[in-house]
């Protein structure tokens, strides 16, 4: 999701722009270093794919809604980190300008949250090691998955923590993370799935075109269905994971962070520690919620039912997809 | 003999070692000279082109371009001499409106601004498009475009154009419109083409391939009249013949 | 799919505005840009409970929408993708901030009513500079201004090369969702059998074209390096106008005008 200018304060704003300067220029240096002029035009080019095929809506079977592609991970799966977050910033400028999809003191938060996960986790953390004994179906699967997944929740959470730095809105930090992660959990699965479907599309008509991937040896024989099986496992721990993290223990999340960020920036806000001491009278108001010491961790909180639903899509949706490319392979 | 030529010698050409495109051509177009290209069901005759140009350099045989061999340390000259048309305009045309576009060659080879505005205003002046210049290229029709693309490789004064299918997408009055201006220029032009009427119009020499060889160099005159020999190679009269058969 | 269609129109008619020849699109596009995002600055650092000192910075927008001749009417379709996202954040402040901060005649106004007000007009102040930016200046331009911010040259390539292509890309996702369509009566998207292929098709054709697009590219004596664009000077109205601006933002953000103008009124 785009941030909006209004939900940042100038100080959140010009931070993340730095952050998101450093990483573009570290990638300005390494493209540069590539030494292939022939990149410039075709990261121009899927830029303006990646832009168009958003626009696509792909139907979710068993719903009424559709999903989208996810942009950062294509990239980075077609042309690398460095090249691909380049490209990312240029997508996210355009969309801020012409579309008014987040806004122009927001775009460093922007480039943080959606292209630098994208692209920086999801390729140099997760495509790379898993592409580096060879490619095969159920990797890309696996990885264009776990990459979305992953980068959405980072974003996500971002998206979070940079909306309470600013100090734009009320509502207790805890109950945004418990509406944010599940619903980027299953955005992400979508996403993932979307993308895994193109890439599945290049790898079977134009391998050469996946970055990372080392010298064809033809299926790495990591077997599909084990592939599935460990995907299975993952998302379930991972939604249930972060679902109970984010839902019952809150505080472990407050603690964690006052840890990662340091007491300087802490003081900064000082203002939003007050508040949040009202806030804790105020999430009485909530009771359905149960944040509070609560004593039994499953099934008390909404994100826990949304995650619950989502194990269950995902498990019908990887079935699909199995059918879907068995068949396929029986084509061929 | 004059200083613009082309001269192909033995060109063999294959993308995967085993099926050849190009088979032992060979070929000389010099000055003023318009040559056609029509290729029985189409195969290769984009690769020839591109291979004219040095975009593809795994050639055996020889090509020479003004008696300087095309090799990589020579493309920068021999490109200088050339200008390539692509069939599809929006390839071609990258930039964000028709004056950058055409003025990027010049810019590129290091001309001085004066002198990049100057050539730019005499290419789009050769194409009749004066009035096209601060336009965005999204906003052209497809004969605007084809003819910006022409304006494109004439800003860099080339001795030798080689246009790939010009005519396809173009309207009736666009077509007409191409083929005056094309009729205009004393440039050797090597025109690749299905549409053999365009050829009629545009070139004195046509030479039909197919399979990867030259079967036929000569006088379009002769070779489009020859219906059997067209008809050979799943070909067909030009339309604007039928009539005087 | 009307999305496409819609983001094809929006483009086109975006340029077109930005195309005009009004005295605000003659501006360097580096005061407009610099103008902009002082605003959007401004604006969203005022704190939550200052709502009038937030209204006043309404002049900017209504000053260039009336001065600068742009149809308001077509800014108000922004709005509406903008606000949603915004409103969700900051309805629910009146529910957790109860504490009165301000009484209007007998009516007591509690700071979580303020700061949602404050949040929305943000919203929608920086919205509005965003549009009047892109209303009155080009891609190109603005490419141009970063240029002269010393952006590395391969960033705004990138963007001006996305920008070229978007328009192309968009026509041919366009095309083959409508004839993907026309073919699948009935379906609200694109079916999950051929997400794939779909735009899996899009993606090699586009890549091919990049291919093409290299090859154009050398042949016209392309090696890593891109010249484009004459400059653009920057004029005597350029520095008024860039000098005027930052001033008013700033007295309207450090000094309490509206308190002054207020008294005035009030007594």
């Amino acid at each position: 999701m785009h941030m909006a200018d209004a939900l940042v304060v100038p100080a959140v704003a010009a931070t993340m722009y730095a952050c998101s300067a450093a990483a573009g220029g570290y990638s300005v240096r390494r493209v540069r270093l590539e030494n292939e002029p022939k990149k410039i035009p075709v990261m121009g080019v899927m830029g303006a794919f990646v832009f168009a095929a958003q626009m696509i809506n792909f139907t979710i079977p068993g719903t009424g809604s559709s999903g989208h592609l996810c942009g950062g991970m294509l990239l980075s799966a077609l042309l690398g980190p460095y090249a691909g977050f380049l490209t990312m910033i240029g997508v996210l400028l355009i969309q801020c300008l012409l579309f008014a999809d987040g806004g122009l003191l927001a775009l460093g938060c922007n480039i943080w949250n959606m292209a630098f996960y994208g692209c920086f986790i999801g390729a140099l953390c997760i495509w790379k090691p898993m592409m580096k004994r060879g490619v095969s179906k159920g990797k890309i699967i696996g990885a264009s998955i776990l990459g979305c997944v992953i980068t959405l929740q980072l974003g996500a959470f971002s998206v979070v923590l940079e909306t309470w730095a600013s100090d734009i809105t009320e509502l207790p930090i805890r109950t945004f993370i418990a509406a944010m992660q599940p619903i980027h959990l299953a955005i992400g699965l979508v996403e993932g799935l979307i993308t895994a479907a193109v890439l599945c599309f290049v790898q079977e008509a134009r391998p050469e075109l996946l970055w990372g991937v080392a010298e064809e040896k033809k299926e790495g024989r990591f077997s599909f269905k084990h592939t599935l099986a460990v995907l299975g496992v993952l998302t379930v721990l991972i939604g249930g994971g972060l679902s109970l993290f984010a839902s019952a223990n809150p505080d472990g999340l407050e603690w964690s962070m006052e840890k990662v960020a340091g007491t300087a920036e802490l003081e900064a806000s000082g203002s939003v520690y007050e508040k949040a001491a009202g806030i804790q009278e105020a999430t009485a108001l909530l009771p359905d919620y149960g944040f509070k010491n609560s004593g039994s961790m499953a099934g008390t909180s909404f994100s826990g039912i949304v995650g619950a639903l989502v194990v269950v899509f995902v498990c019908v949706g990887c079935c699909y997809l199995f059918k879907f490319f068995k068949k396929n392979r029986k084509h061929e | 003999m004059s200083h613009i030529h082309i001269c192909v010698e033995h060109l063999n050409f294959s993308y995967e070692k085993k099926q050849p495109v190009l088979q032992d051509i060979s070929l000389f177009a010099g000055e003023q000279e318009s040559v056609g290209i029509i290729v029985a069901n189409g195969v290769g005759k984009s690769t020839l082109l591109k291979l004219l140009v040095g975009l593809n350099l795994n050639f055996e045989g020889s090509i020479r371009v003004e008696d300087i061999p095309l090799e990589k340390q020579t493309l920068p000259k021999i490109r200088e001499r050339m200008g390539y048309v692509f069939q599809d305009a929006d390839s071609q045309l990258f930039m964000p409106n028709v004056y950058e576009d055409v003025a990027f060659a010049p810019r590129n080879y290091g001309l001085p601004e004066e002198e990049v505005e100057r050539r730019t205003e005499a290419a789009l002046a050769a194409v009749h498009i004066e009035y096209l210049r601060e336009k965005p290229i999204y906003k052209l029709s497809g004969g605007e475009k084809k003819m910006v693309s022409i304006a494109t490789i004439l800003s860099m004064t080339p001795d030798i154009i080689l246009m790939d299918e010009p005519s396809v997408a173009l309207d009736p009055k666009n077509r007409r419109n191409l083929i005056r201006l094309l009729n205009e220029f004393s440039h050797l032009k090597i025109i690749a083409s299905h549409d053999l009427d365009f050829i009629w119009d545009t070139c004195q020499r046509t030479v039909l391939m197919a399979e990867g060889k030259i079967i036929r160099d000569g006088k379009t005159e002769d070779i489009l009249r020859d219906g059997e020999l067209l008809e050979a190679y799943g070909l067909e009269l030009p339309l604007s013949l039928y009539e005087k058969r | 799919m009307s999305k496409i269609n819609q983001a094809i129109y929006e483009i086109r008619s975006l340029d077109t505005l930005a195309n005009e020849n009004r005295w605000v699109n003659r501006l360097h596009p580096l005061v407009k840009l610099w103008v902009t995002i002082l605003y959007i600055g401004i604006t969203v650092s005022f704190p939550k409970y200052n709502l009038s000192g937030l209204l006043v910075m309404a002049v900017y927008p209504v000053i260039l929408f009336v001065v600068g001749e742009i149809s308001f009417k077509d800014s108000v379709r922004r709005l509406w993708l903008v606000l949603p996202l915004v409103c969700v954040v900051g309805i629910f402040n009146p529910l957790f901030d109860k504490d009165t901060v301000a009484y209007f005649g007998s009516l007591a106004v509690s700071g979580g009513v303020i700061s949602m007000i404050t949040l929305m007009l943000k919203g929608i102040f920086t919205v509005l500079a965003g549009y009047l930016l892109i209303a009155s200046t080009t891609i190109e331009k603005i490419c141009y201004a970063l240029r002269l911010l010393h952006l590395p040259k391969l960033f705004v390539t990138q963007i001006l090369l996305i920008y070229r292509y978007l328009s192309v890309l968009l026509a041919e996702a366009n095309r083959m969702t409508q004839a993907y369509a026309l073919r699948a009566p009935g379906q609200k998207g694109v079916h999950f059998k051929v997400w794939g292929s779909l735009a899996g098709q899009l993606l090699l054709r586009s890549m091919d074209r990049a291919e093409e697009l290299y090859e154009s590219m050398c042949l016209r004596g392309y090696q890593g390096e891109f010249y484009y664009g004459s400059r653009i000077k920057l004029r005597a109205a350029d520095m008024g106008y860039l000098s005027a601006w930052t001033a008013a933002f700033l007295v309207l953000r450090f000094f309490p005008v509206i308190d002054v103008i207020g008294r005035i009124f009030v007594g």
